[in-house]
C-alpha cells in the first residue's frame, strides 16, 4: 500500500475508532436501536406470531415486515452520527483536521458495524419468533449482508447532508425516500427468494450495484456538504 | 525564512439581511500578528472563521501562502492553528484521547501536543467533559499548535484563563510569532490586547 493511501486509512480508522469508543461510553446509539428493533419485534411477534400468519401469505409479508423493522431502527438511531458533531460543536475541530473523504469511510464503517450487529442480534430473534422457514439460508444471509450494507450507507449519506439543516427530523425523512426505496424493494425481493427457496436472479447484482453507487456518490458528494 | 503571507481583501460575510463584514482588508506576514477588535457583533469571529476556511466569505478574496504557493481553502483548513470560543471536543474522551485522535487525523505525533498541555498544568487523564471553561481553553491552545502551524487564528485567545494559564499561552504565542519559521497571527478580542508583535491592528468597531 502506498504512503499515501495507508496514512488516509488510518485516518478513517481512527474516526472508526473513536466513534465506538465514544458509542461504548455512552450507548446511546446501541441502546435506540436496540430498544426499538426488540420492541418492534416483540410487538410484531405478539400480533402475528408462529400461528398468527398464513405459511402462504407469511412468504409475502415477513420478509416485508423484518426489512421496516430494521429501517425504522436504523432510521431511529444512525442520524446522530453527524447530526451529533454539529449539536455538540465538535464538527469545527474535524473539519479544521480530518480529511473530508476519510471522515466519511470512517463514519460509514462505523454505520456498518452498527447495522451489522443489529442484522445479527435481530434475524434470528424474528425467525424465531415468527416461525419462518428460510429454504435457503445463504441467500438470506447475502441478502441482509448487501441490504444492510446500502442502509448503512444511504442513511449516513442523508444523515450528513442533513447535519447543517434546520429541520433535520423532516428533512431525513424526506431525503431517505427516495434513496432507500430501491434498496429496500430490492432486499425484500431477495429476501423473499431466500424463503421459498427461488434463486437470487437479478435482485442480487442490482442490490450490489446499489450500494456501488451510493457509497461512491457518497464519497463524491460529502466534501461538497460537510465543507463550506 | 520562509515565505508565508495572509493577505485578504473586501471580505464581505452576511447572514441573511444582516451585513457583519463589508469588506475588510488586511496582510500579515512572518513574525507578526494582526490584532482584530471591535465590539459584539462587529464581525470579528467570523472574520477569522472565513480566514479558516470554516465558513466561506461573500465576497473578497483570501490570499494565504506558504513557501512558493498559493494554498487553496481545503488545504488552508488543514494547516491552520484555530482557537476559538466554540471550538469543543468529546466530552466522552479523556484529554489525551482527544488530542490523540486529532493527532492522527493530522497525521502527526500528539507529542507536542502534550508538551503544551505539561507546561499549561493541564491534566491529561481527564474526561474532557468535566473540564471547566479555563481549562478547555487550554486543551484549545494544545490542539491549536499540535501540528506546528505557521498560521494561528486566535478568537479571544486568553478567554476565561486565569493568571497563569494567560502568561503561559501569552508565550506560546511569543515563541510562535519569534521562533516558528513563518510563524504569524490575527489575533480578534473585544478590547486592544497588550501583545509583543503586534504590528497592525484593525478595528472593526462601528
Amino acid at each position: 500500500m502506498s504512503p499515501l493511501a495507508s496514512t488516509w486509512a488510518a485516518e478513517a480508522l481512527a474516526v472508526f475508532a473513536k466513534e465506538w469508543r465514544c458509542e461504548l461510553r455512552t450507548r446511546i446509539a446501541l441502546n435506540t436501536l436496540g430498544l426499538f428493533a426488540v420492541t418492534t419485534l416483540v410487538v410484531a411477534g405478539v400480533s402475528l406470531g408462529p400461528l398468527g400468519v398464513a405459511k402462504a401469505q407469511g412468504s409475502a409479508l415477513l420478509p416485508v415486515l423484518l426489512w421496516l423493522i430494521l429501517l425504522f431502527s436504523v432510521a431511529a438511531g444512525l442520524p446522530r452520527a453527524f447530526v451529533q458533531e454539529e449539536e455538540t460543536q465538535t464538527a469545527t475541530a474535524l473539519r479544521l483536521c480530518a480529511t473530508p473523504s476519510a471522515l466519511f469511510c470512517g463514519k460509514l464503517l462505523y454505520a456498518l458495524t452498527l447495522v451489522a450487529g443489529l442484522e445479527v442480534l435481530i434475524t434470528p430473534l424474528y425467525v424465531m419468533i415468527m416461525n419462518l422457514q428460510v429454504a435457503r439460508p445463504g441467500l438470506l444471509a447475502a441478502a441482509l449482508a448487501a441490504g444492510g450494507f446500502g442502509l448503512a450507507a444511504g442513511s449516513t449519506l442523508v444523515a450528513a447532508i442533513i447535519a447543517q439543516a434546520r429541520s433535520k427530523g423532516t428533512l431525513f425523512s424526506v431525503l431517505s425516500f427516495p434513496i432507500l426505496l430501491p434498496l429496500l424493494i430490492l432486499a425484500v425481493e431477495l429476501t423473499r427468494n431466500a424463503v421459498v427457496g427461488d434463486p437470487p436472479g437479478m435482485a442480487l447484482p442490482q442490490l450490489l450495484l446499489y450500494d456501488a453507487s451510493v457509497s461512491i456518490f457518497g464519497l463524491m458528494l460529502f466534501p461538497v456538504v460537510w465543507n463550506p | 525564512m520562509p515565505k508565508t503571507t495572509l493577505h485578504f481583501e473586501k471580505v464581505r460575510r452576511r447572514f441573511g439581511r444582516l451585513s457583519v463584514l463589508q469588506g475588510v482588508t488586511g496582510t500579515v506576514t512572518p513574525g507578526e500578528a494582526l490584532l482584530v477588535t471591535g465590539p459584539n457583533g462587529s464581525g470579528k469571529s467570523t472574520l477569522l472563521r472565513c480566514l479558516a476556511g470554516v465558513l466561506a466569505p461573500d465576497g473578497g478574496q483570501i490570499a494565504y501562502r506558504e513557501g512558493e504557493r498559493d494554498l487553496d481553502i481545503g488545504e488552508r483548513r488543514l494547516r491552520v492553528g484555530y482557537v476559538a470560543p466554540d471550538l469543543a471536543f468529546y466530552s466522552e474522551l479523556t484529554v489525551a484521547e482527544n488530542l490523540q485522535f486529532f493527532a492522527r487525523l493530522r497525521r502527526v505525533s500528539p507529542d507536542r501536543g502534550f508538551a503544551i498541555l505539561d507546561r499549561l498544568a493541564l491534566p491529561t487523564d481527564r474526561m474532557a467533559g468535566t473540564l471547566s471553561s479555563g481549562m478547555r481553553q487550554r486543551l484549545r491552545w494544545a490542539w491549536a499548535l499540535l501540528h506546528r502551524p505557521r498560521l494561528l487564528l486566535l478568537d479571544e485567545p486568553f478567554q476565561n484563563l486565569d493568571a497563569p494559564g494567560e502568561e503561559g499561552t501569552r508565550e506560546l504565542l511569543r515563541e510562535h510569532l519569534e521562533s516558528t519559521p513563518g510563524g504569524l497571527a490575527v489575533i480578534a478580542n473585544p478590547s486592544s490586547l497588550e501583545i509583543d508583535r503586534v504590528t497592525a491592528r484593525l478595528d472593526l468597531g462601528r
